[in-house]
């Protein structure tokens, strides 16, 4: 078991407890929010090796927290998901800073081998 | 009867006097021409007949044969012109009258030999003598007299036939032709009102005339370009609605997304973990299975429901109501466009009679206007409320985008103008302005550049005096 720190915000909340199901099973401890403000809260209390977050939600645009993550907390991983397919074209430009991008609906085997590749434990 | 034959018929029925008139007016000259050159015969009598007695008083006086010789000449022309006069006299003072003028002439003629035998008439001769021509000027100016008077008669009667052919004219001109020409202005009057619906985007039809003259054929023209137009109207109703659809989609992909990947992502959780599963779960699994189904039908029912071709049909609403729908409609592009929104919908407002599809598609275009002039971060404001002491209701779309220029703001409802570049149609906004002019409502836009647009659509409210009416 890795015992690392994994954060999921999204505000369709079978997201983010499908996601804590399958992570947990790989032995990730996981926390979840449907609310932005609260997940960058979150950050400031507790250090995360990755962030798996919706890039559209109400409130806060997911952006945001890549930009606010990247400038705080640089070691902290991102993965981004999002409804918009027509938004791979803008995830493109930030190729460099997120790990990974997924377009709904997600493969949760996927997500899962995009994490461990994230926080370096794939074999 | 056409107009044509009416107008055609009207000016020969006037001709046709005017030359029943000049006639009258020609055979009254001529016979008072006649009238007046017997008149200058009989004054040539009359005279005759003055220097006859001239010479009979001078004859009686100094017993001038030569004086006897002039009164037997002129009493030969006389004769002459009575004989030639035969007819008129006759005409002018009888049968009887004039063979006693014949009579006399002669008496008078027969009474003079007799007296001229070289001695001087007797008393008794001279008083016959006198009296014989007292009678025959009595006699011609009696018939000038008579015949004076018939010439004016004549001319009376002329005087008075004119009169009465120039109020017959007066009267056809006046009084007839407007029973045609008031068909012509009635029927003109009709058009000009369908005309003018017409312009404010409403087509209306008028009643068929009767018969089949030109006003008849101009009324079918106007009536079946009325219906062209409205069938034409429709078409772009649908048209434009189907292009607000391409907007729309992209929220619409998104609400469908979410839910159909909360499906997918439970169902590789059910197979991957179902043994990591309770029962509960496992069921609870599926009722959230259920719920984003019922989510994808609803966002999909919704969708149909906007695109689908709709008789019209108006039915009471509350604006309240109507707005709220069609928020739920733009929910989604509103998120993905980053727009905040705030709505103001008091409850109570009084009703309105509309056909909610349009009133919607009105709506929906107005918020997508709105959305398209903002940047992410921007504010929608959605507000209803009474106007005109409750006699109206208004829903007012007001945005902060980057507004309109101050010369585009009287174009906005033009057709096809657009200042989207080739992203827009121009028709949106026209479109929307004949369906609120269609609801007796009214449709207007205030916009100060960079600072954002409101439009507010006016729509009367259902009072209880106009309900009836309906």
């Amino acid at each position: 078991m890795s015992g690392k720190v994994v954060m999921v915000i999204d505000d369709e909340k079978i997201v983010c407890d499908m996601a804590k199901i399958a992570l947990r099973k790989e032995g990730y401890e996981v926390e979840t929010f449907v609310d932005l403000v609260l997940a960058v809260e979150r950050l400031k209390g507790r250090s995360f090796d990755l962030v798996i977050t919706d890039l559209k939600m109400k409130g806060i645009d997911g952006m945001e927290v890549l930009r606010t993550i990247k400038e705080k907390y640089p070691a902290t991983k991102v993965i981004m998901i999002t409804a918009f397919a027509h938004l791979s074209a803008a995830i493109e430009a930030f190729r460099g800073e997120v790990s990974d991008f997924f377009p709904k609906p997600i493969k949760l085997k996927e997500l899962v081998a995009a994490v461990k590749r994230a926080v370096g434990d794939e074999a | 009867m056409k107009i044509k034959t009416g107008i055609v018929l009207s000016g020969f029925v006037n001709v046709a006097l005017i030359v029943v008139i000049a006639a009258f007016a020609y055979h009254d000259l001529n016979r008072i021409l006649t009238k007046l050159a017997f008149v200058e015969i009989a004054d040539d009598l009359n005279t005759l007949f003055l220097e006859m007695r001239l010479s009979e008083k001078n004859y009686f006086l100094s017993n001038d044969p030569g004086e006897l010789a002039d009164i037997k000449e002129r009493l030969a022309s006389a004769k002459q012109v009575v004989g030639s006069m035969r007819g008129d006299i006759v005409r002018a003072t009888g049968a009887a009258n004039y063979a006693e003028l014949v009579e006399d002439i002669g008496e008078y003629g027969k009474t003079f030999p007799e007296a001229g035998q070289d001695r001087p008439p007797d008393a008794d001769a001279e008083a016959r003598i006198r009296s014989a021509g007292k009678k025959l000027r009595e006699f011609s100016e009696t018939l000038i007299r008579l015949e004076r008077k018939e010439v004016h008669r004549i001319i009376d009667n002329s005087t008075n036939g004119m009169l009465l052919s120039f109020w017959a004219i007066l009267l056809s001109t006046v009084a007839l032709s407007p029973v045609s020409s008031r068909r012509i202005l009635n029927a003109l009057k009709k058009i000009e009102t369908l005309t003018k619906s017409i312009s404010q985007g409403r087509f209306d039809k008028i009643e068929e005339h009767p018969g089949n003259n030109e006003i008849a054929s101009v009324i079918r023209a106007v009536n079946s370009m009325s219906q062209e137009l409205r069938n034409r109207e429709e078409e772009l109703l649908q048209t434009k609605k189907l292009a607000s659809l391409g907007i729309l989609t992209a929220g619409v992909a998104h609400e469908i997304t979410n839910p159909l990947n909360n499906i997918s992502m439970i169902a590789q959780t059910f197979e991957q973990s179902y043994g990591d599963l309770d029962e509960t779960m496992r069921l609870e699994f599926m009722k959230k299975v259920e719920n984003e189904a019922e989510r994808i039908k609803n966002v999909v029912i919704n969708l149909l429901d906007f695109s689908k071709p709709k008789q019209s049909q108006r039915l009471t609403a509350d604006v309240r109501e109507l707005v709220e729908h069609t928020m739920a409609l733009v929910r989604n592009m509103l998120d993905v466009s980053a727009i905040d929104t705030a709505l103001d919908l008091p409850q109570g407002l009084p009703p309105v009679l509309v056909d909610e599809h349009q009133i919607h598609q009105v709506l929906v275009n107005l918020i997508t206007n709105a959305i398209q002039a903002m940047a992410p971060g921007g504010r929608l404001s959605v507000a209803v409320r009474a106007v005109s002491g409750g006699a109206a209701v208004e829903i007012e779309v007001r945005d902060t985008g980057k507004g309109i220029a101050p010369e585009h703001l009287s174009h906005v409802f033009d057709p096809f103008f657009s200042t989207k570049g080739v992203g827009g149609t121009g028709l949106g906004l026209s479109i929307s302005y004949g369906i609120v002019k269609n609801h007796h409502g009214s449709i207007r836009v205030e916009s100060e550049a960079g600072k954002g647009t409101a439009f507010t659509v006016t729509l009367p409210a259902i009072t209880s005096q106009n309900f009836a009416e309906e």
